[in-house]
C-alpha cells in the first residue's frame, strides 16, 4: 500500500540526540507512525515490522500507531531510518523532499538494522567503542 | 557547586535561566530546563580520544597526529566541503569560513537542510521579524505554522507565548490566543484554540486564501482550500485582524514541503498584509542553538548565509548549486570535514554513500551516525558546558554561553585554529 511520508522531530529523538548507538535512539528512529486503521488493513500488529520502500531504497522500521494521523500518511522522526529511502532530488533548493516522499509498506519479518549498519551499508564502518 | 543563568545549548531557544549543579567535571543536576536540556546537560557519552580508521580498523590517534593528518586531507583536495557549523561557537564559525577560504573549498551549515528556504524567501522579500521580548510582553495572538514547539523547542511557550505572562500581557494564558497550523495532530495542536488542519503540500493555497481574505478578496475563496474549510478560513483571518499584536512561527512543516521558498514567501506576504490592519510579525524556529550564528558568522564574513563557494576565489552562492546535499549527491566534493553536525543521520543515504567513499573528518564531541562514515573524528568540549563561546538565539539576539568547569578537551575553535595555521603555511603568503 502506498503511504506519504512525513518526517519532524519528536522530543525522544532530540533527548538520545547525542547517543545514536544506543537502542533508545534507534528504537525512535526506526519508529513508523501510522494511522491505526491503515495498520489493520494491512495486517500490521502493534510494534511489528514493516518493510518501508521509498526512492532511494528499503528499511525496515518498526509499525506504531498513531491515531492523530490520516489515513495514507506516516510519520518517521528525522534520522537514518527515513533517510534510507529519501531521494536526493532537492529542485534547485538544496533540501530534499523530508515532508513528502510516496513510500511503499508491508509487513515483514526481516529484522532492524543497527545505526552502524545502515552506515555500513553505505559503505562506512562500524565504531562501537 | 550551583551556578546560575546557565545558558541552554540545545535548541534555538537559547534559554538562559537554568540553575546547574556541577560536581568536579560532570553535572549532577539540571533546574529550570525542558527533558532535552537535561539529558544535554547530564549527558556522559562523550568520545575520549581522538580515533582514525584504516579500512577496517579505528585506532586511536594523538590530537597532533589528527590535526596534522586532517590538515594534509583538506590540503590535498581539489574541491573539499566544510559541512555542519551549527553546533559549535561563532568563534569557531568564523575559523571555519576563514579556512575555506584558504582552501577554496564549499563551506554550508545545517539551514541547508532546515532554514535555507526561509532565508532564500527573506532575501526576496525582507523579513519582518522581531525578538522573542516583543513576543513575550506584547503578542495577544501566536500562529505556529509547521511547527510542533512542544517537541522541538519545549520552552518555547512558557517562556515567550502560551504561557508567559508579559508586561502587556498580565494573564497570557487567557489573554493570548493560538493557532496551530498542521497537517497531523500535535501535542501543540492539542492546546490551540484554533486547529487549522492542511492537506500535505497545501500550504502555498492555503497562505494564498488567507491574503486574499485579508485583501478583501474574500469572495474568490472556494468552500474548501487543500481540506480547510472556507469558514475556518474566514474565521482565522478575522481573528488575525482582530488581534493587537499577531506573531507567526513557522517550522520545517513549510521549508521543506512542496513549494519550499515560496511558502515562506507567501507567508511572508501574508504578514506583510496583515500590517495593513494590525502589527504582525513572522520568525523562523530555528532549531540547533546555533544555527542562526553561522548564518549571521558567514554572512558577516562572505556576505552569504549559507552554501557558500571559494573555489573561484571569491565567494559565490547558488542553492541548489552550491548547496551540501546537491554538492554530494553529484559525487563532487574530494574530501569533507564535517563540524558539530550529523549528516549521516540527517543527509539522504546516496549522499553518506558518497561520504564514505571519500576521506571524511568529523571534529564533534559524540560518536554519531556520522563517525561509521569517517576516517578521522576529533572529539572537542561542548560549547556551553565545558567551554564559553557567542551563540545567536532564533531570534538573532547574540548570547555569551559559559562554561562551567574546566574542559579536559580542547575546543572547536583551537583544533579549527591549528588546522587553519598548517593550511597557511604550506599555502604560502
Ligand atoms: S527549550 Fe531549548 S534552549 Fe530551552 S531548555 Fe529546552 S532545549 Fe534548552
Amino acid at each position: 500500500m502506498k503511504f506519504l511520508l512525513n518526517t519532524g522531530r519528536t522530543i525522544r529523538q532530540g533527548s538520545f540526540v547525542e547517543r545514536k548507538n544506543s537502542p533508545a535512539y534507534r528504537n525512535e528512529a526506526s519508529s513508523c507512525r501510522m494511522n491505526p486503521v491503515d495498520m489493520m488493513e494491512l495486517g500490521i500488529e502493534e510494534g511489528a515490522n514493516v518493510m518501508v520502500t521509498g526512492p532511494a531504497g528499503t528499511v525496515v522500521m518498526r509499525g506504531v500507531p498513531e491515531p492523530g494521523l490520516r489515513k495514507g500518511e506516516v510519520f518517521v522522526c528525522l534520522g537514518p531510518f527515513a533517510n534510507h529511502i529519501i531521494s536526493t532530488e532537492t529542485h534547485g533548493t538544496g533540501m530534499p523532499d523530508f515532508k513528502t516522499t510516496v513510500v511503499e509498506i508491508v509487513p515483514t519479518d526481516e529484522r532492524i538494522a543497527e545505526i552502524w549498519e545502515l552506515m555500513e551499508s553505505c559503505g562506512g564502518w562500524r565504531y562501537e567503542g | 557547586m550551583k551556578v546560575e543563568d546557565v545558558i541552554c545549548p540545545f535548541c534555538g531557544c537559547l534559554c538562559d535561566d537554568l540553575v546547574v549543579e556541577v560536581e568536579g567535571e560532570r553535572v549532577i543536576g539540571v533546574e529550570n530546563g525542558c527533558t532535552l536540556a537535561q539529558e544535554k546537560f547530564m549527558g556522559d557519552h562523550r568520545l575520549g580520544h581522538p580515533i582514525r580508521r584504516t579500512g577496517k580498523e579505528w585506532t586511536p590517534v594523538s590530537y597532533d597526529e589528527a590535526i596534522e593528518t586532517a590538515a594534509r586531507v583538506l590540503l590535498e583536495a581539489d574541491r573539499p566541503l566544510l559541512y555542519g557549523w551549527s553546533g559549535t561557537q561563532g568563534e569557531a564559525q568564523s575559523v571555519g569560513v576563514h579556512l575555506a577560504e584558504l582552501l577554496g573549498a564549499v563551506i554550508d551549515n545545517t539551514s541547508t537542510v532546515c532554514h535555507g528556504p526561509s532565508i532564500m524567501a527573506i532575501q526576496e522579500v525582507g523579513h519582518p521579524g522581531c525578538t522573542l521580548g516583543q513576543v513575550k510582553n506584547r503578542a495577544d495572538l501566536l500562529i505556529y505554522w509547521g511547527c510542533n514547539p512542544i517537541d522541538a523547542h519545549p520552552r518555547h511557550m512558557s517562556r515567550y507565548t502560551t504561557y508567559a505572562d508579559g508586561f502587556f500581557l498580565k494573564d497570557a494564558f487567557r489573554d493570548r490566543k493560538v493557532i496551530v497550523v498542521d497537517i497531523r495532530e500535535t501535542e501543540s495542536s492539542n492546546i490551540a484554540d484554533e486547529f487549522i488542519r492542511i492537506d500535505p503540500g497545501g500550504d502555498y493555497e492555503v497562505l494564498s486564501a488567507l491574503r486574499a481574505i485579508v485583501r478583501g478578496k474574500g469572495a474568490l475563496v472556494p468552500a474548501s482550500v487543500s481540506g480547510v474549510s472556507r469558514e475556518q478560513l474566514f474565521r482565522v483571518a478575522d481573528l488575525c485582524k482582530a488581534a493587537r499584536f499577531g506573531a507567526i512561527f513557522f517550522g520545517l512543516g513549510l521549508t521543506m514541503s512542496p513549494g519550499k521558498q515560496k511558502n515562506i514567501r507567501n507567508a511572508i506576504e501574508l504578514t506583510e498584509e496583515l500590517n495593513r490592519h494590525t502589527k504582525f510579525t513572522i520568525s523562523p524556529m530555528r532549531g540547533h542553538w546555533n544555527v542562526y550564528g553561522s548564518n549571521e558568522v558567514f554572512t558577516w564574513i562572505s556576505g552569504y548565509p549559507y552554501a557558500v563557494d571559494f573555489a573561484r576565489g571569491i565567494a559565490f552562492y547558488n542553492p541548489g548549486e552550491t548547496t551540501a546535499v546537491d554538492i554530494l549527491k553529484r559525487g563532487e566534493c574530494d574530501a569533507c570535514l564535517v563540524v558539530a553536525s550529523d549528516p549521516g543521520a540527517h543527509f539522504p543515504r546516496d549522499c553518506c554513500a558518497h561520504l564514505a567513499s571519500i576521506p571524511t573528518i568529523q571534529i564533534d564531541p559524540h560518536v554519531n551516525a556520522t563517525t561509521h562514515l569517517s576516517h578521522l573524528q576529533i572529539p572537542v568540549a561542548v560549547t556551553g558546558i565545558d567551554a564559553e563561546g557567542t551563540a545567536y538565539r532564533m531570534d538573532g539576539v547574540p548570547i555569551r554561553t559559559r562554561s562551567l568547569f574546566p574542559s579536559r578537551y580542547p575546543t572547536d575553535t583551537e583544533i579549527l585554529e591549528r588546522i587553519y595555521a598548517i593550511v597557511a603555511r604550506e599555502k604560502g603568503p
